[in-house]
């Protein structure tokens, strides 16, 4: 197996299980809240996230607009079903499917 | 519900996440064959991290030569979110809700997770330590079955399709916006703006390992600036 891979999967996955289960058997609930660490924490969940989203999308879209409608509509579709019902899981299978099928009705 | 909720219910519980988590993972296994990782690898990177988004982007920063520093990094940071799911369910669960077992069940917290035990919490259920062991259970399983058959499928079977390839090439931006709209607030939006626009710049101008970077910490600055 991959040296490298099984490194990354590993610090990866001991940083998850730390992040979800540190804080609940701990009860950090019962500390007071607030300063700059507090902060920090809510900010670089969503920073991070965004520019992952950033890089993923920028390699699919082209200057020529009219190559981009697949990803416009697999964009606005996982909007349109988050809107609809706040399902991380629905709302990205739409997406993916609304995608897919746009790239099979404009050949 | 006021009875101590069981494993059965948290069980039957997932079964909305079971189906969701089973498709999402599969193409997550498709991917990890299609970009030269074998089924055992793919197999490990759901064993081992159990985070959709993290996963996709492993495959794309070990492929893409990214140094393993900031590999490891990046999806690290990417779920340091999690932080905030215990403590808010704790605090619903009440002070008196038991953790003692919560160093196996809290690894199955993950975003799905965490909204359908709040929302039960919210609903008026009683917090059990043995409905979230049922709970994670049901998506921890179905995530590791459905990461197995897209490994074990692969990704030739599409190559004839390309309406199905390009579906399942979509999954990781469309998974990373859903995630996005839910963490999405008023007070984040600044946070998301900068990180989004720095990382455009940064790697139109230096390349995508370096947007990469500097766009989670300009973000997470603009958070820590933020009153």
């Amino acid at each position: 197996m991959n040296a490298e891979l099984l490194t990354v999967a590993l610090l990866a996955g001991l940083a998850n299980w730390a992040f979800r289960v540190l804080p609940t058997r701990l009860r950090t609930d019962r500390l007071p809240g607030g300063g700059w660490s507090e902060r920090f924490l809510a900010a670089t969940g969503p920073a991070a996230i965004a520019t992952l989203f950033t890089a993923a999308i920028l390699p699919s879209l082209t200057l020529d607009l009219a190559q981009n409608g697949p990803v416009v509509v697999g964009v606005l579709t996982v909007v349109a079903a988050y809107a609809l019902r706040p399902s991380i899981v629905l709302a990205t299978l739409a997406g993916a499917v609304a995608h897919g099928a746009t790239v099979g009705l404009l050949g | 519900m006021t009875t101590q909720p069981r494993f059965r219910d948290g069980l039957v519980a997932s079964l909305p996440i079971v189906m969701g988590y089973f498709p999402i993972a599969f193409s997550f296994g498709v991917a990890a064959t299609q970009l030269g990782f074998t089924a055992q690898e793919g197999f490990a990177l759901s064993l081992l991290i159990y985070a959709g988004a993290s996963q996709f982007m492993a495959l794309v920063l070990l492929t893409s030569g990214a140094p393993l520093i900031l590999s490891a990094l990046t999806l690290i940071a990417m779920n340091l979110r999690h932080v905030l799911f215990g403590p808010t369910l704790m605090r619903e669960a009440g002070t008196d809700a038991s953790t003692r077992w919560a160093w196996i069940w809290a690894w199955g917290l993950t975003d799905e997770v965490f909204v359908q035990a709040l929302g039960a919490l919210s609903k008026g259920q009683r917090f059990s330590e043995s409905y979230m062991f049922g709970l994670g259970s049901g998506a921890y399983a179905s995530w590791l079955a459905g990461t197995a058959c897209g490994t074990l499928i692969g990704g030739g079977m599409f190559e004839a399709m390309p309406a199905v390839a390009a579906g399942l090439g979509f999954m990781l931006p469309a998974l990373l916006l859903a995630l996005l709209l839910s963490i999405m607030s008023r007070r984040q939006v600044p946070v998301i703006a900068v990180a989004g626009c720095v990382t455009l710049g940064g790697t139109v101008l230096a390349g995508a390992a370096t947007g990469i970077l500097a766009g989670m910490l300009a973000g997470a600055v603009t958070g820590i600036l933020r009153r």
